[in-house]
């Protein structure tokens, strides 16, 4: 049989703070990320909300102690660093400056968020000696690369993209590279900044509402864009007992399949997100109702959850496991969405906590389950299941489950 | 690496008339603008009338280039679809963007935005395949393709029974994206007859190409032509250190540099990478055959995508073709290629391909 693949080490930034207190407060709280906008420069702004990070770039600069104003770094590479800085907080640098190990990255537009402001001087013949130094930042590899040398790693560095999945997709790939013995231990997870291309291209598809956003509500108006960045300390676990590591939770299950169904929408009898859970759970062994809370993909569009909440029904039936999205807390984050939600989920089973389902109203007519719409403590939880769906069919469910 | 990947069938939409096999090189298609763009087939065939209206030309390139390998290999629906593209569907983004910026946030439509996510290809090979299994999308600059292999080597070495991948790499070169990189070394200053690439090792860049690669891969040798028996990605390698790795590499398979027939060289004319690239071909044994491929191909992320195809082209023809060799080696027959792919980053990759 395979190594367990455990979680020694998690990192995170949002529009709830950096690290577990400043998360933990605001889910205690009731507190949502999601506000009116500062940062980012769109026309839009005054109509919408989102679940922007409070500090500015040059505020995330300091926060970082890299130079500030022009220092080449996107927004996306100083949220990714400073997901990756609250990681080493717990985490020896020399751990992986020992040793071969992987660094997974995910990002949905690379630097789009600086490339949006300069993009007409870019693409101007001559010279342009300034943005010389942001030229490259769309690649997606942009933050990978750059999160590595700032640390002067040398990992093997894979960079991700299957829209709102792709973070989940990083935990998946790390942990089959443990698996196979390739490495013992691997950084996995993921980030996006806010940029006006996102913003538009939901706004585009009519899926973002513009007051605070209502998953799995019957009177659900879309979704609210948000900003973040996590990682996730995968290793094997013989590895991590043999260093003394505090195991947070084990990655038990994981699955990625394919919807086949269309380039945005999800199949709307949830038939492509159920085979995701179920194949997570046939991998982890575990029956339905061994899973203490569902942390769901909910956007809060019209599609997914309708589609999600159909699919829960057919693995869990109507009597399913308590489930919330976070998203009312930090918005959709994107190529983020999936390590964060990974990350809430564990803190979940380590606190034994429901996470609440922010500003839910009204039952869907076409369901049979409703979220968790407020804070439970002392709540059970040996088992939590992660969902991240995104547009070109990609479904993505990961496991957890107490060490 | 325990897991060899079998070649069951490959896929090229090149600047050259790879589509079309038979015309391959037939004649050469050459540029004197530093840019190679693709000649297109015929998109038609696989995609309907309906869908393809609204589809850029980077989407064409993917989905047929995939659909047609798997007809090839005769696949209807694989058991994953694993992508690797640097920049995706760049076309779509910058419509998308300027359209943003022109039209001042107002009355967009979506098609751009959609169409520029990255894994907009994987979406739609699954929809037209009906393969609801796993699906990636790797997007790390010149390693996206071997990533992509790597997993698909992962995927079948955790399979039980016979699996059959597509695996493939395409990136795009548009008129703006050629002036973004300019900016920045990646083409040659001077105006270059593509033909004579390879003689313009003394100035900086290269020249700028595109193309879409797709190869239906599996763990059974059945009707396969080659296999891929090792991937190696190295970050910024010193010369000794890409010596070490192809050293590394040929001890686990067995063979000495001797047993290397062909070695399919991604030199792209950038004299930046000539320290790497003087001593590899200085290293090489007198039997290998030493091969070019980016005078016909150009420069681009996942250009090892056409690499990896004239190696799969090799194992199925006889000969070498004239305009690929760089260095005529003593060997007679193509059992063992060493596929050595340098970028402009000087990042390097290799992949060792033989015939079983």
């Amino acid at each position: 049989m395979a190594e367990r693949v455990v979680i020694t080490g998690l990192g995170i930034i949002s529009a709830l703070g950096t690290g577990k207190d400043a998360h933990l407060t605001a889910f205690r709280a009731s507190r949502s990320g999601i506000t009116g906008v500062t940062h980012l420069k769109s026309v839009h702004a005054d109509e919408f909300v989102l679940g922007e990070i409070k500090m500015s770039n040059d505020e995330l600069s300091e926060k970082l102690g890299v130079p500030t104003g022009d220092n080449g770094y996107t927004r996306t590479t100083l949220l990714c660093l400073a997901a990756m800085d609250d990681l080493l907080q717990t985490t020896d640098l020399s751990l992986l400056r020992n040793e071969p190990f992987a660094f997974i990255n995910a990002n949905t537009v690379g630097g789009m968020s600086k490339m949006e402001d300069i993009y007409m001087d870019v693409i101007a013949t001559g010279t342009d000696e300034k943005n010389n130094k942001y030229i490259n930042t769309l690649d997606c590899a942009e933050s990978t690369e750059n999160v590595a040398d700032h640390y002067g790693l040398k990992p093997i560095m894979a960079t991700i993209s299957t829209a709102c999945s792709s973070s989940s997709n990083s935990l998946i790939l790390g942990a089959r590279m443990i698996k196979q013995g390739i490495v013992q231990r691997a950084i996995c997870g993921g980030g996006d900044a806010l940029s006006r291309f996102t913003l538009n291209g939901f706004y585009s598809l009519k899926n973002v509402d513009k007051k605070p956003c209502q998953p799995f509500d019957q009177n659900r108006g879309g979704l609210n864009l948000g900003e973040a960045a996590g990682y996730c300390l995968l290793e094997s676990e013989s590895s991590a007992k043999a260093r003394g590591a505090n195991i947070i939770a084990v990655l038990s299950g994981y699955a990625n399949t394919n919807d086949a169904y269309h380039p945005t929408a999800p199949s709307p009898t949830g038939e492509g997100a159920s085979r995701t859970m179920q194949q997570a759970l046939d991998m982890a062994a575990l029956a339905p109702e061994d899973i203490g809370y569902i942390n769901a993909h909910g956007t809060a569009t019209q599609n997914n959850d309708l589609s999600e909440g159909l699919a829960i029904q057919r693995v869990f039936g109507t009597n399913a496991p308590y489930f919330s999205s976070t998203k009312p807390f930090t918005g959709h984050t994107l190529a983020a969405a999936g390590v964060i939600e990974a990350i809430f989920g564990m803190w979940a089973m380590e606190e034994q906590m429901i996470l609440p389902n922010l500003n839910f109203e009204t039952r869907m007519e076409e369901l049979g389950i409703q979220p968790v719409s407020s804070l439970m403590e002392h709540t059970p939880i040996n088992h939590v299941l992660s969902n991240s769906f995104g547009f070109g069919g990609s479904n993505v469910s990961l496991i957890f489950s107490k060490a | 690496m325990k897991q060899p990947l079998y070649i069951l069938s490959a896929c090229s939409i090149s600047p050259q008339h790879s589509y079309d096999m038979e015309r391959f090189l037939n004649p050469v298609i050459s540029s004197d603008d530093n840019k190679l763009y693709v000649t297109a087939p015929d998109y038609a065939k696989y995609i309907s009338p309906v869908a393809i209206r609204r589809m850029s030309r980077m989407l064409k390139m993917g989905i047929t280039a995939g659909m047609r390998s798997l007809e090839m290999a005769g696949i209807v629906t694989p058991d994953a679809i694993i992508i690797g593209t640097a920049r995706g569907s760049v076309t779509d983004m910058e419509n998308f963007l300027k359209d943003m910026i022109s039209l001042k946030e107002e009355a967009l439509t979506p098609t751009g935005f959609i169409q520029s996510t990255y894994n907009s290809v994987n979406g739609w090979l699954a929809m037209m395949t009906k393969s609801t299994r796993y699906n990636q999308t790797y997007v790390h600059r010149g390693f996206s393709l071997e990533l992509c292999l790597l997993d698909a080597q992962m995927m079948l070495a955790e399979a039980t029974g016979n699996k059959y991948l597509l695996a493939g790499g395409f990136d795009e070169l548009t008129e703006e994206y050629f002036i973004i990189r300019d900016k920045i070394d990646y083409y040659k200053d001077e105006p270059v007859n593509s033909r004579t690439l390879l003689s313009h090792y003394d100035t900086k860049g290269s020249i700028g190409g595109e193309g879409a690669h797709f190869f239906t891969l599996s763990n059974d040798p059945n009707n396969a032509t080659c296999a891929i028996h090792g991937i190696a990605m190295l970050q910024q390698p010193s010369s000794d250190a890409l010596q070490q790795a192809i050293a590394d590499m040929l001890e686990k398979n067995g063979i000495t540099n001797d047993d290397i027939d062909v070695m399919m060289c991604g030199m792209n004319g950038d004299v930046r990478n000539k320290f790497l690239m003087d001593p590899l071909i200085a290293g090489c044994s007198t039997n290998t055959t030493i091969a070019a491929f980016k005078q016909l191909s150009g420069e681009y992320d996942t250009a090892s995508g056409f690499g990896l195809w004239l190696v799969h082209y090799l194992f199925t023809h006889s000969s070498i073709p004239s305009d690929i060799i760089y260095k005529q080696g003593s060997s007679t027959s193509v059992k063992n290629v060493l596929l050595c792919n340098v970028t402009i980053a000087c990042n390097v990759t290799l992949m060792l391909v033989t015939s079983s």
